[in-house]
């Protein structure tokens, strides 16, 4: 549904030439949740602005739906408001001159042929519906909370039933009890009118709970391209590792690779370890491993542990307690059960389950 | 300071003097709101009470001679209907003008990419050091029917008869006083163009509006309230400004309502009709207030069009592609036809021996002459200290009194700060010419009453010109003070700071850059502003600059006028750089 292809920006700033955007490639099969995730600056909101034409791409070409909205080589461009999209902006962005419902009605009175009043007051109602804003109607938008008026951002760009909707970062402005709330509440809603939505974020867990893929941005680049738990499972780098969550990070020798029986043997500076997944990486190679601080088990001397180690720092917070444990030459940070008694001092196997081991490539 | 009643122990030695501080604490914002009352109201209750008088002289109103003829005469005999068509054309047209104008200035230095942009910026509030005197002066030298630079140019050019333009009309009047509408129109339109967030146009081109539909229906949507506002307030100063109509108008019996009021009592050949010009007046602050009363409706309904502004605020500019050079070419034009040109002007005909078209002969015949008549006459000298005590005194007991008004307002809970609010505001709706004749009565029967002698002194243009200019101070001050966190405040009281320390060490050194803004701006609006001074001057004892060259232009006294003005221009530009480097750092707008 969308299709972007070698996407490049470069901005004149005072500094000299920015390259905000490096060859950026992306492929939104239609109904999909499809996520932009990384640190700002990264060009993730450059790529989705030039999705709305809102941006000028220095190369590359675009198709949303069927039709090519932009393609440098050929010096093609279709301006935003011809281009078949919803968007919900950031500061959403809401008309503060109009009341809530010419708010959303506004992009329907720019239908052409024209829409009779009837029809837009049936199809604002059920957009105003759906996103709970019933009873709002005649209120001036500048008088509504911060979840409201982002409830009626997203009201205004699903109206016009467009094919594919747009969202840069839209719940960074609300707190964070509203925006757990509302992460599910608006997948749901875009699943149910079968909307292909692309979604701009910075907060690692909006882009797991709500995307059906995701894609990792660095320095204008695309890292990484993987289903939220692939993702998190098999982060490719260093950079994705650490972005998605809390990771801990080891340098290690390759002994054998995966073998027959699926496991592969490694050498770490926490001792050895052992990996199933495939990797190019031979024997004798240096890798860099990450493992999940969850994925770290304390179990009593001895019983299936790999390595040793003394606890020498606990953090409780509350549904778990994190553990700071000193193996061989290196730091680990194990999360575990609050109820399993762990003290500062104790000395305690370690134990990680070959799943739970990811080689980084970078 | 009202609410300052905190529990002192007994014990303390203090006791008396807390009790005594606390007394004056309560007392002094009712002693302030009295006195502000007392300078506002009491000039209108005379003018009010001058309008029925049926006497010749002002002082020698008598409860006796009192009726309603002076209004009638003024609607019936002196056709004020007609005064009355004549300002709203000549307001209109210039609040038109000059809006339109300065909103295509602020467009080109906010949204678009035109090169130069911070010289234009720079530039165009510097317009505020002409004074309008000397700009009036500076369109007739060039544009007047037969003698005009401009006019003589084209018609020995083009051998035609008629001239080019005739700047003693009322599209003259418009085209002058718009043009010097623009320098604050400007500093009032640029935060307005900044604060709109670019993302509400680009929700309306993802909505499937084309720019233009986008532009109707969300930009200037927008904007309008905001330039409405805007658009009263300069009509506000169109409606009040007497120097351009006095002098482009008043020769060829052009009047609004300002140079009416004047003429009824200053007219060659004429006795004063000082009740009538009293009922004129009236007719004229009831038209000025009505306009203010609508302004103040609309800024206190802004809050609801305040543009919300998102963390993702990218400013963007349109970009102007092979119109960036002739829209830099424009505005450099502007700057030219508005600083440059009366400045060059007034050079030239302050070096010339007579008044003639420039020409190589003229040029060779440049003097200093001009400069040494003027410098040698004792009566200038005079009239410079005047000016100069004017000024310093206006400026320090406006920035004083303001400070105090606005302390008032917005840091304490006193039960009249509402009064003291409105009060403050009125004067900005008294037009100059009419405080000026309102004052003239008070001071001519308090003179007769008292025997004093406050009629023709300094310090009755210094009481003029602080109530005129207190409401801009004022409304500067709040804002500056607002924005002050009460925190700070608190923070100094809980180390035990008292209130006047307060006000030194934490107010004063956050304030200094609107406190040394408001006084600077309060000194050029005293040197230039002509309208009060010329009802309240008599003689040599209180003749400021602005009303001696009123007087030398009335007798054609050309070449003195041009030396004098570029006397007073220099002084203002000095003034206005440093405005510019010290005053309102940051809020750059602030000289609204």
């Amino acid at each position: 549904m969308i299709r972007i292809d070698d996407l490049h920006v470069r901005f004149n700033s005072d500094k000299g030439t920015v390259h905000a955007v490096r060859g950026v490639n992306v492929n939104v099969a239609a109904g999909d949740f499809y996520t932009l995730l990384g640190p700002s600056g990264c060009g993730k909101t450059t790529t989705l602005r030039c999705l709305a034409g809102l941006e000028r791409p220095t190369g590359g070409r675009i198709t949303i739906g069927n039709a090519v909205v932009h393609d440098t080589e050929r010096g093609l461009t279709v301006p935003t408001h011809k281009r078949d999209i919803g968007m919900v902006f950031q500061s959403y962005a809401i008309w503060p001159h109009l009341t809530v419902f010419e708010n959303v009605a506004f992009p329907l009175r720019e239908v052409k042929p024209k829409i009779s009043e009837d029809k837009i007051k049936e199809r604002v109602t059920k957009a105003l519906e759906l996103v709970q804003l019933s009873g709002y109607e005649s209120r001036p938008a500048p008088f509504l909370s911060g979840g409201q008026q982002q409830r009626l951002a997203l009201a205004r760009a699903i109206v016009r039933e467009a094919s594919v909707v747009l969202f840069d970062e839209p719940l960074s402005n609300l707190d964070a009890k509203l925006r757990a709330e509302t992460r599910l509440e608006l997948r749901n809603l875009v699943k149910r009118l079968g909307m292909t939505a692309l979604y701009v974020t910075h907060d690692q867990t909006e882009a797991l709970t709500m995307a059906d893929r995701v894609a990792v941005m660095r320095e204008g680049e695309i890292v990484q391209e993987a289903s939220p738990v692939e993702i998190y499972k098999r982060p490719n780098s260093r950079f994705v590792a650490s972005f998605i969550g809390q990771c801990n990070f080891a340098e290690g020798t390759v002994r054998a690779p995966v073998n027959g029986s699926g496991r592969g043997q490694l050498e770490t500076e926490w001792g050895p370890l052992q990996f199933t997944t495939p990797a190019e990486a031979g024997a004798g190679d240096g890798v860099t491993i990450a493992v999940r601080p969850e994925n770290v088990r304390l179990v009593d001397k001895g019983e299936d542990s790999q390595a040793e180690g003394e606890v020498i720092e606990t953090v409780f917070l509350g549904e778990s307690v994190e553990c700071r444990v000193r193996v061989g030459n290196g730091d680990l940070v194990a999360r575990v059960h609050p109820g399993q008694p762990v003290k500062v001092g104790d000395r305690m196997g370690v134990a990680i389950r070959p799943e739970d081991v990811a080689l980084l490539s970078g | 300071m009202a609410n300052t009643t905190i529990d002192t122990p007994l014990d303390t030695p203090a006791t008396d003097s807390k009790a005594g501080r606390n007394f004056i604490a309560r007392f002094f914002p009712w002693a302030v709101l009295i006195v502000l009352a007392a300078m506002v109201i009491a000039p209108i209750f005379s003018l009010v009470a001058g309008a029925f008088s049926l006497s010749r002289l002002p002082n020698e109103f008598a409860l006796d001679n009192i009726g309603f003829d002076n209004f009638y005469a003024v609607w019936i005999e002196q056709r004020i209907d007609k005064v009355i068509w004549n300002t709203t054309i000549y307001v209109i047209g210039a609040t038109v003008f000059g809006i339109t104008t300065a909103a295509v200035l602020a467009w080109l230095v906010e949204r678009s990419d035109m090169p130069g942009k911070t010289w234009i910026y720079a530039g165009v509030p510097l317009g505020i050091a002409v004074p309008g005197i000397l700009h009036a002066i500076a369109w007739v030298l060039l544009l007047s029917p037969r003698s005009g630079f401009i006019n003589r140019a084209w018609m020995n050019f083009t051998g035609e008869r008629i001239p080019l333009f005739d700047i003693y009309t009322m599209g003259g009047l418009i085209f002058a006083e718009g043009l010097r509408l623009v320098p604050v129109a400007f500093l009032m339109l640029v935060p307005l163009m900044r604060s709109m967030d670019p993302s509400l146009e680009e929700a309306a081109a993802v909505s499937g509006a084309s720019p233009i539909r986008a532009t109707r229906r969300v930009t200037l949507a927008l904007l309008l309230p905001g330039v409405l506002a805007i658009s009263i307030f300069q009509a506000i100063t169109a409606i009040e400004n007497f120097e351009v109509p006095g002098i482009l108008g008043m020769p060829v019996n052009l009047h609004v309502f300002s140079t009416r009021v004047f003429n009824l009592i200053d007219n060659i050949g004429t006795i004063p009709a000082f009740g009538q010009a009293n009922a004129a007046a009236i007719f004229y602050l009831a038209i000025a207030l009505v306009i203010s009363f609508f302004y103040l409706r609309l800024v206190r309904h802004s809050e609801r069009y305040s543009i919300i502004t998102g963390k993702g605020y990218t400013p963007r500019q349109v970009r102007l592609g092979r119109w960036r050079k002739p829209a830099l070419a424009i505005s450099l034009f502007f700057l030219f036809v508005t600083i440059v040109l009366p400045f060059l002007v007034l050079l030239y005909v302050s070096l010339l021996n007579y008044l003639r078209p420039p020409s190589w002969d003229a040029i060779m015949s440049f003097t200093l002459k001009n400069y040494e008549t003027v410098f040698n006459q004792p009566r200038v000298a005079k009239t410079l200290m005047n000016t100069i005590w004017v000024t310093l005194m206006t400026a320090t007991s406006v920035t004083i009194v303001s400070f105090v008004i606005a302390y008032i307002i917005v840091r304490t809970r006193f039960a009249g700060r509402y009064a003291l609010d409105m009060l403050s505001f009125l004067p900005h709706s008294i037009p100059g010419i009419v405080l000026g004749l309102a004052l003239f009565w008070l001071f001519m029967q308090f003179d007769q009453w008292t025997g004093a002698s406050t009629f023709g002194s300094i310090y009755a243009l210094v009481l003029g010109f602080t109530i005129l200019f207190l409401s801009y101070a004022v409304r500067a001050m709040s804002v500056a003070m607002i924005q002050v966190h009460p925190d700070l405040e608190d923070a100094a009281k809980l180390s035990g700071a008292p209130p006047w320390r307060i006000a030194l060490r934490i107010f004063g050194p956050l304030l200094m850059p609107t406190l040394v803004g408001i006084w600077i701006y309060v000194a050029m609006l005293s040197v230039r502003f002509i309208s009060l001074p010329l009802i309240l001057s008599q003689g040599g004892s209180n003749e400021v600059l602005g009303v001696m060259i009123w007087s030398l232009w009335d007798n054609g006294n050309i070449s003195s006028v041009g030396a004098i003005g570029i006397m007073l221009m220099s002084f203002m530009f000095a003034l206005a750089l440093g405005l510019r480097m010290f005053g309102f750092s940051g809020q750059k707008g602030g000289a609204l």
